[in-house]
């Protein structure tokens, strides 16, 4: 991929890499369509919810620490705020650091859409870099913002030598893309835009970029990464605009999860030759492993990896031979991001669970590399299928999919998609941690949690029996892909 | 754009009418909007208000278009057609209604031409036109009862003397509604009113058609509701009647008890055997914790309803000393402003306390923070927590938003609300 940081814009996921959200199959289809090429995403002439890419690239600048985030739109557009304001405290508190980031809206009004308002903006801008003493400044758009034109890139241009501190135009508008995920990519864009310096002369690290979403599993990676030499710097939750500036002198980058970390280390990797680590992600014990030794290989530290992983084994994969008694032959739906569906599947695969159908909210046909994502390419080789379909998180896909096949388990990542599941009767699994599956110990945690989940679920059927849910008989009966129709 | 908003209380006019369908059972609402308005007006109402969630749908099983580029550029409303469609296929709801988001708004597409195709055919799926960018949560509650009686409310219902509705409780942007309502039901069910609270006991859009038969609007809101009651009266013939200020605590429950009973023309022997109970009931209670807790000085950053109910029940029925109080939505009639100050300065003994109207969360701390008379307990919503913690001030949470406990039916609202209000008052010393 080329990136282009000389201008504020980043391309969609579908104009870059031909990312889909409509397809309904299996597996192996999909990722046979995608290595040749031929995969082409449908779209939907009904659908519900999908969620806003400002939500996901904003709030991930908003738990840099120090910083202003300035949402030029109405109001409601800046209500990620609460959420964001929320997590970056309790983060910061649990961490032990402060963090007096700020994220205010302009509350544009209807007057405003008729008249532009780039003149309050740029008050706004400079007032708010005098209240808070911002060590960066954000400025983005919003839908409104964006169709009437509002010229966010040429405010910040004539603002940037008042503030004195980094100010990026970080373009927003949520009719832009319909992968939220598109957000994350635009948030990485800004930081490599104005935070990201290149690397000093003569500095020697053994830092290692982590890309993750709230840092929860800090002490224990840090712990891990001891015995390999390696000092890990978690990216963005609780970052320094200091830790940030140096991103290009760590030795590798690696992350949680594809979808969100794909864009910054091809970046870093592009620009500054820092090498992305591009394996199947930590979930399970192939997946820990086989990513343990890509690291390894990429920073030369493979002997100590080895070591690692042999002593652990020794202590887990006893345990977690002891729990897969008790899961053999149970069957699951999940409905995730792609960065996660098809991480999960394999552990569940691992774990002895049948997966009868995996929705993915989005599908990214390769990653900015060209590649077809590892995980896919993983189930691939170890011949392992199952029904499969990109879902862009409707909900009434996921309840018809339940309602036929009565799975053991339902799993997803995102709220608000297991409470239908439950009210359908059917046990949940809300996989909300990002490092709720992370390597030997958590994929025995997880295990356990999935025994509790199935084995006591008197409250999934009580509620089921005494709650109707919204949708008609009629579509029940229906295919799940009723209502896609090619893209036009 | 009025200037800058650090953490708005809410959201934008579009999250206050998406909370007013979500607490009607079988009412589905239908986004003609971007792909992300949804989830962000969801999360910015109900979202923050004590992790409820409405019932029927909510936030990813609402049917919405998803604009994208291409409609912003050719137009969407065969979008919104096959959207419509597609949600009287799958969802088995009452209703439907058509909500509009700000690139809608902007770019002109004409929803009611689309909804009027399907309403011909006798579905019910009514538009409301009104884009994200136009208000806020609480011009939303007022836009959807405007639809209601220009569209959905029947003429010519027969009239009931004992049907009351009560108007001026946000659901979701109060999120002690469901508990408010409740006790409000409660409270006029034993004086033998039939109550509207249209947004507990499943009832839906059939209670809201027939609502014109009501004898009484009661509207429980110092400025809320002003050009719909109007709007009411003039095409339904129901007069109302505004108390002005949520009740908490028996004496302005008597009040309001009095009020509606006056209003009614109610025997008086009932409204005094209903009062003389629930006084009883209170005061019974009150009775046995004396001597727990010491005086306090107290703030409250509330909306106007709430801000008042609190301040009245502290400094009247429970002799705190006011200091501070922040009505913290935007009010902006001056003479809405002079009635909220009027209710929470007119106090029986305390002296009235500084009141200012704020909604930038940096100036509400500001002011709480450089307060130079002593503050002991804080009254506000999870975001003045921090500021409580700063000043080491005792704090009860008891304004939207509410993010750190769940609330299904607790209220501080009515006579045993101000019991539950001062459990809590107990509970966090």
């Amino acid at each position: 991929m080329a990136i282009n940081l000389s201008n504020s814009n980043v391309g969609t996921r579908e104009n870059r890499i031909g990312s889909i959200t409509g397809y309904v199959g299996t597996l192996k289809d999909l990722a046979g369509q995608s290595e040749c090429g031929t995969l082409k995403g449908c779209s939907r002439c009904f659908s519900q919810s999908s969620t806003c890419l400002s939500s996901c690239g904003l709030s991930q600048l908003a738990a840099i620490r120090d910083v202003a985030i300035i949402h030029h739109g109405p109001a409601g557009c800046s209500v990620s705020a609460s959420s964001a304001y929320y997590m970056a405290k309790v983060m910061a508190k649990k961490r032990g650091v402060t963090s007096d980031t700020v994220y205010v809206g302009t509350d544009m009004n209807e007057n405003d859409t008729i008249f532009g308002s780039t003149a309050t903006l740029k008050e706004v801008i400079l007032e708010v870099n005098k209240r808070y003493s911002p060590k960066a400044i954000f400025v983005s758009s919003a839908c409104a913002t964006g169709i009437i034109g509002e010229d966010i890139d040429s405010i910040v241009e004539e603002v940037r030598d008042k503030v004195g501190v980094p100010i990026v135009a970080v373009h927003c508008e949520g009719f832009k893309s319909r992968i939220w995920a598109t957000g994350f990519d635009i948030a990485d864009h800004a930081v490599l835009q104005e935070i990201v310096q290149p690397p000093r002369e003569g500095v020697k690290t053994n830092k290692i970029n982590f890309k993750n979403f709230f840092e929860s599993a800090r002490p224990e990676i840090i712990e891990m990464f001891k015995n390999f030499d390696l000092d890990p710097v978690f990216l963005y939750c609780n970052s320094s605009i200091e830790e940030l500036s140096h991103l290009s002198e760590s030795i590798a980058t690696t992350c949680i999860c594809g979808t969100l970390g794909n864009y910054l280390g091809n970046a870093l990797e592009e620009k500054y030759g820092v090498p992305y680590v591009r394996s199947i992600n930590q979930c399970g014990i192939k997946g820990f492993e086989t990513w343990l030794r890509e690291i390894g290989k990429v920073t030369n530290r493979s002997d100590k990896i080895e070591k690692y992983i042999e002593e652990q084994r020794a202590i887990y994969i006893p345990q977690i031979e002891e729990v897969k008694k008790e899961l053999k032959g149970l069957t699951a739906v999940l409905g995730m991001g792609p960065g996660y569906t098809f991480e999960v599947s394999r552990v569940l695969d691992e774990l002895g669970i049948k997966v009868v159908w995996a929705l993915a909210w989005h599908y990214d046909k390769k990653y900015e590399n060209g590649d077809v994502p590892p995980s896919m390419k993983y189930l691939l080789d170890n011949d392992i299928d199952f029904e499969a379909s990109v879902a862009d998180q409707q909900n009434y896909e996921v309840m018809n999919i339940l309602n036929k096949y009565q799975p053991d388990m339902y799993l997803s990542r995102h709220p608000g998609s297991t409470v239908w599941a439950i009210k359908n009767g059917t046990p949940a699994v809300y996989v909300a941690d990002e490092y709720m599956i992370f390597g030997y110990k958590h994929t025995l945690e997880f295990a356990k949690t999935i025994v509790d989940a199935i084995k006591n679920r008197s409250f999934e059927e009580n509620l089921a029996k005494r709650t109707k849910l919204p949708y008609t008989d009629w579509w029940y009966k229906q295919n799940v892909d009723a209502f896609l129709e090619e893209a036009i | 754009m009025s200037d800058i908003m650090e953490n708005p209380k809410g959201g934008c006019v579009l999250a206050g009418i998406n909370s007013v369908l979500g607490a009607l059972d079988r009412v589905c609402p239908v986004y003609h909007s971007g792909p992300g308005c949804c989830m962000q007006t969801t999360a910015a109402d109900q979202g923050q208000s004590g992790h409820k969630n409405s019932c029927f749908v909510a936030s990813v099983s609402i049917p919405s278009s998803n604009m994208l580029e291409k409609e912003v550029v050719f137009g969407g409303t065969d979008k919104l057609r096959t959207t419509i469609q597609g949600a009287i296929d799958i969802i088995d709801a009452d209703a439907y209604f058509v909500l509009t988001g700000c690139t809608a708004g902007i770019i002109g597409d004409d929803i009611v031409s689309v909804t009027n195709e399907f309403s011909s055919k006798g579905i019910p799926v009514y538009p409301i036109d009104t884009p994200g960018f136009a208000g806020d949560s609480t011009l939303g509650y007022e836009i959807v009862w405007n639809n209601f009686i220009d569209q959905v409310i029947e003429e010519g219902v027969e009239k009931d003397d004992k049907l009351v509705n009560i108007f001026g409780i946000i659901p979701y942007h109060d999120t002690f509604w469901s508990g408010t309502l409740e006790e409000i039901d409660r409270v006029l069910s034993k004086l033998g009113l039939k109550v509207n609270t249209f947004f507990t006991k499943h009832q839906g859009i059939e209670t809201i058609k027939k609502c014109s038969a009501a004898a009484l609007n009661i509207i429980i809101n110092p400025w809320l509701f002003k050009g719909p009651s109007e709007k009411f009266e003039q095409k339904f013939g129901v007069p109302s009647l505004r108390i002005p200020g949520l009740f908490v605590g028996a004496t302005d429950t008597t009040v309001f008890v009095r009020k509606v009973a006056e209003a009614l023309g109610l025997d008086k022997a009932l409204v005094d055997k209903v009062i003389a109970e629930e006084e009883d009931y209170v005061y019974n209670y009150l009775a046995q914790a004396i001597g727990v807790v010491s005086w306090k000085r107290f703030a409250v950053v509330a909306d106007a309803n709430n801000a008042v109910g609190f301040t009245r029940y502290l400094a009247n029925d429970y002799s705190f000393t006011p200091v501070l109080v922040i009505v913290s939505e935007p009010i902006f009639r001056p003479q809405d402003k002079e009635r909220i100050i009027e209710r929470i300065n007119d106090l029986e003994y305390a002296t009235p306390p500084k009141v200012l109207f704020l909604t930038d969360q940096y100036e509400i701390n500001k002011a709480i923070r450089e307060e130079k008379e002593e503050i002991t307990l804080l009254v506000g919503s999870s975001n003045e927590r921090e500021i409580a913690l700063e000043k080491d001030i005792q704090f009860i949470t008891g304004a939207f938003p509410v993010n750190e406990r769940l609330i299904f039916n607790r209220t501080y609202a009515g006579y045993k609300g101000s019991l539950t209000f001062t459990e809590d008052i107990y509970d966090n010393l």
